[in-house]
């Protein structure tokens, strides 16, 4: 993006600012006048009503749903005039708070510092003073009212952002059976909602961004003071800041633009709808990046193992949630392993089965035409494309795909010879085992990886695959999220945050904030907070 | 470059002494005492460890071995015995890729070329050197449980399979201990109890130089009680086998049946051995890499290909496993490696000592 950004000198624009919107930007302005030229846009405002009106009125090209009301005096003759866009105010806000007070003064009639009076008696709590075009023009394409009056070269931008809103619902992709079952909708002033009601400190920092030069995205990068670890802060803010693209249509676009290594199949930023789990990460000590207009945060930093963790191992009892953790890392290590391992063992390594287990598989391969690294390779395509139709298809034809896809392609398969039912039940439990993953960016990850380990198991059996593997580790090793390795705890060792790994302890036992925060306000809970031990229990007794 | 932790530094030093050992009976000539041998060479390497190498470390913290050479023996001489390193560290990767190689084709791919298999070999190992001394210090980390864990899984099934004979290693220094300390010295001390001097490439990445000093004789002990214990294993399952068998612990786990569920473990033990392999050669590798750069003062990633192809072409230089392994181990542990792993050390030990002691005096 850095030529274009010399190409157009006047396109660059401040990286952040709290309020400052970026200026040159916006839709295009018809009647053949090409988009708004940064001329039009940086100049300031003029004294004179008409100008300014007409000014707007160009730049947006006359847009249908500009709507100007005029106030005060003749036609084109007014003395005050209010502008915003029908599609994205609230109507009735526009209407109660802007419109009435401005009629009930009867500007016309006002003398003296028409600015003062407004700023003191409209009753709208965000309220800016403008005195650019640009600033104008980018107000109200956010959903502010514009108060515009004559012989004065400012105006004010009133807050009566509208327009339709999902409501809040349950989560889609993230589900629990036990917990909150709220999740982030579009709107980032709900996700904020969600989130300033579950975490209710002062420290809780907000910092917002406008990224996209056309959509002009607000991005809000969240943290809390004193337990995210600023270097990562710093690191993300600057690199939110050097965004400079024409559109943010979801947090998609920003997780690609700022993680730290872009040519790998691991994500290196967590994404979640649910407002728990952003409220848990900020916790922990990660900072979380949401987005307008997309359902889904960014959580960063984060490691390999934030990947194998559920909401619902929190809310669970412990020692279901640890179970099923490590049930999750297995389901990981089938789901990449097993359709390899099976290519590797049937193809190289006969030896290694039990004799009738190799009989009962050979005579089922008898009339198979292929070899075992195309037969699973085959299926698995197979499967790819059942899974991507049913993610597709329409809701109503869901049914036939099963049949399809189940009768057809399973049994009928296995019954004309073409693959052996080992295979089926080989690709089928993979298939499973890869749904076990709690987050679909590793599961992907584990998906992709699965065909080259079948191709290296094909090819050099078990060396192969353990090739892959080793070169799996160093890649992950390697990996950094923020400037904190990819495989913390595991690689460098931290005992302490071990307790969330492989297991999750007791809430009690877990004192420490785990893995980004490392040493830094670490501890979470009182000291009074621990298990009570078998003498505590009967000293208690005692007193009783 | 983060430091190295003193978890890493361990597991470092722990998977470099297992490295390539378990292939092999340790102190074949000791007979049923190769387990005392074992553990008179764990001692006698430790006593150089702390005499030798950790002294050098000590005194000089900051500077690795490449970098003191000149200082302390002037440009010449201590670029050729730098030179000499290099090749002494290249020649130790192309012995474990060359073992690699052949262990490959001998049990698990025997019709897949020898030079294909060095090459995917090298490769891999490259790709590791590639990402830096840190990226492997973490591998190591994450590695070494897995290992630890295998191993033990081994040795339990090994008990549960009731294999262990106590009686095949009685009786206990028969012919006393003198051929026990001629099997070990200096055998054992060149493989693998004196391969340490390598780590002088790698301390100084280390954050704390006593800690490194504790850490790493307390890893290095465990490697050694390790090895005695899986030698001692060996001797009391295979008796007098063992001394003829090519891979011995390969043919004790052949023996492994608990309840006709677990056995065939053959692949898994080789896949263990494998990796020991690989990190043995990769950590030489990178001693090599890192040692050229210091040397040339050229980026270190650029000395990548050059040591890669002289790893390559020096593993297919050998005729056959057989003479590879009789090269190292009737010429090299008793003529080459001793060199490099005792008489430089001490050597630069004595003039670190000679040097400060005259500027002491002259201080004063």
């Amino acid at each position: 993006m850095r030529w274009f950004g010399q190409l157009l000198p006047f396109f660059r624009s401040s990286g952040r600012s709290q309020q400052g919107r970026r200026k040159a930007q916006h839709s295009s302005s018809g009647a053949g006048q090409g988009p708004a030229r940064s001329a039009d846009l940086n100049a300031a405002l003029s004294r004179s009503l008409k100008k300014n009106l007409a000014d707007v009125r160009r730049l947006l090209g006359d847009s249908a749903d500009l709507t100007v009301r005029e106030i005060g005096g003749s036609e084109g003759d007014s003395v005050a005039a209010v502008l915003y866009l029908e599609s994205i105010v609230d109507s009735e806000l526009v209407n109660r708070y802007v419109m009435t007070p401005l009629m009930e003064w009867t500007v016309g009639k006002l003398t003296g510092d028409r600015i003062a009076h407004v700023r003191e008696n409209l009753p709208v709590g965000r309220l800016q003073e403008l005195n650019k075009m640009g600033d104008l023009v980018t107000y109200l394409l956010n959903g502010y009212s514009i108060i515009l009056t004559d012989g004065v070269a400012a105006t004010f931008a009133a807050a009566t952002t509208g327009g339709e809103r999902r409501s809040v619902e349950e989560p889609s992709s993230q589900t629990v059976t036990r917990g909150p079952k709220e999740s982030f909708t579009e709107s980032i002033l709900t996700n904020m909602t969600l989130l300033r009601r579950r975490i209710k400190s002062p420290d809780l920092r907000v910092e917002s961004f406008t990224i996209g030069r056309k959509t002009g995205t607000f991005v809000n990068l969240l943290y809390l003071e004193g337990i995210t670890l600023p270097a990562a802060v710093k690191e993300i803010r600057d690199r939110l800041a050097k965004i400079d693209v024409d559109s943010i249509l979801d947090s998609g676009y920003i997780e690609e633009f700022i993680q730290e290594e872009t040519w790998t199949l691991f994500p290196t930023i967590q994404n979640t709808e649910r407002p728990d789990a952003v409220a848990a990460g900020l916790l922990e000590g990660q900072a979380a990046i949401i987005v307008d207009g997309s359902p889904f945060a960014l959580l960063a930093p984060s490691s390999f193992v934030k990947f194998f963790q559920s909401s619902e191992d929190y809310y669970s009892r412990y020692d279901i949630a640890s179970f099923l953790r490590i049930i999750r890392y297995i389901s990981f290590l089938v789901s990449i392993l097993l359709p390899s391992l099976y290519i590797a063992i049937t193809t190289f390594h006969q030896e290694m089965l039990p004799t009738p287990l190799l009989i009962s598989l050979a005579s089922q391969r008898e009339g198979v035409p292929f070899p075992a690294l195309v037969e699973a390779l085959l299926m698995e395509l197979t499967f790819e494309v059942l899974r991507e139709a049913g993610v597709r298809m329409p809701r109503v034809v869901g049914p036939a795909i099963s049949i399809v896809g189940a009768l057809v392609l399973g049994q009928a398969a296995v019954q004309a010879g073409l693959v052996s039912a080992a295979m089926i039940i080989v690709v089928s439990f993979t298939a499973i085992a890869n749904f076990v993953i709690p987050t679909t960016n590793m599961s992907a990850a584990a998906r992709l990886i699965r065909f080259f380990m079948m191709i290296l198991g094909g090819t050099l059996g078990l060396f192969g695959i353990m090739s892959g593997l080793m070169v799996l580790l160093i890649h992950l090793v390697s990996l950094k999220s923020f400037g904190i390795p990819y495989m913390t705890p595991l690689a460098p060792f931290i005992w302490n945050n071990m307790k969330d790994v492989l297991v999750r302890v007791p809430w009690p036992i877990m004192k420490k904030r785990p893995m980004v925060s490392g040493q830094h306000n670490a501890t979470r809970q009182a000291d009074s907070m621990r298990v009570p031990s078998g003498s505590d229990r009967k000293r208690e007794g005692g007193d009783r | 470059m983060q430091a190295t932790s003193q978890q890493q530094l361990a597991s470092a030093v722990i998977l470099f002494q297992l490295g390539s050992s378990p292939l092999f009976l340790l102190a074949g000539p000791a007979k049923g005492d190769a387990w005392i041998a074992v553990f008179v060479g764990m001692l006698a390497g430790a006593v150089l460890l702390l005499t030798a190498t950790l002294q050098i470390y000590r005194k000089e913290p900051n500077l690795s071995l490449i970098e003191l050479l000149p200082k302390y023996f002037g440009r010449v001489l201590g670029t050729a015995i730098a030179l000499a390193y290099i090749f002494y560290f290249t020649y130790k990767s192309v012995r474990n890729v060359r073992e690699f190689g052949d262990l490959l084709n001998a049990f698990l791919l025997p019709n897949t070329p020898l030079v294909f298999l060095l090459f995917m070999v090298v490769l891999l190992s490259a790709y590791a050197v590639y990402h830096g001394a840190d990226v492997f210090f973490r591998l190591t980390e994450l590695v070494l449980p897995w290992i630890v864990f295998f191993y033990a899984l081994v040795i339990c099934f090994v008990l549960l399979t009731n294999l262990v004979h106590l009686e095949n290693m009685e009786p206990v220094l028969e012919r006393g201990l003198k051929p026990v300390v001629a099997a070990a010295l200096p055998e054992l001390i060149s493989f693998p109890f004196g391969e340490m001097v390598l780590f002088l490439m790698f301390w100084r990445m280390t954050d704390s130089v006593s800690r490194t000093f504790r850490t790493t004789i307390m890893a290095f002990l465990f490697a050694g009680l390790f090895l005695v214990i899986a030698n001692a294993l060996i001797l009391s399952v295979l008796g007098k086998m063992s001394f003829f068998t090519v891979i011995p612990l390969l043919q004790m786990t052949n023996l492994i049946n608990v309840g006709g569920i677990v056995e065939r473990l053959d692949p898994i033990i080789l896949l263990l051995l494998f990796t020991g392999v690989y990190l043995k050669q990769t950590a030489y590798f990178l001693g090599a890499v890192l040692a050229l750069s210091q040397l040339s003062g050229s980026k270190w990633r650029r000395c990548i290909p050059p040591i890669g192809i002289l790893i390559f072409a020096g593993a297919l230089a050998f005729r056959s496993y057989m003479e590879q392994v009789r090269i190292g181990f009737k010429l090299n542990l008793n003529y080459h490696f001793p060199i490099f792993q005792i008489v430089i050390p001490y050597l630069i030990l004595a003039v670190i000592l000679i040097r400060s002691f005259k500027s002491r005096r002259a201080e004063n």
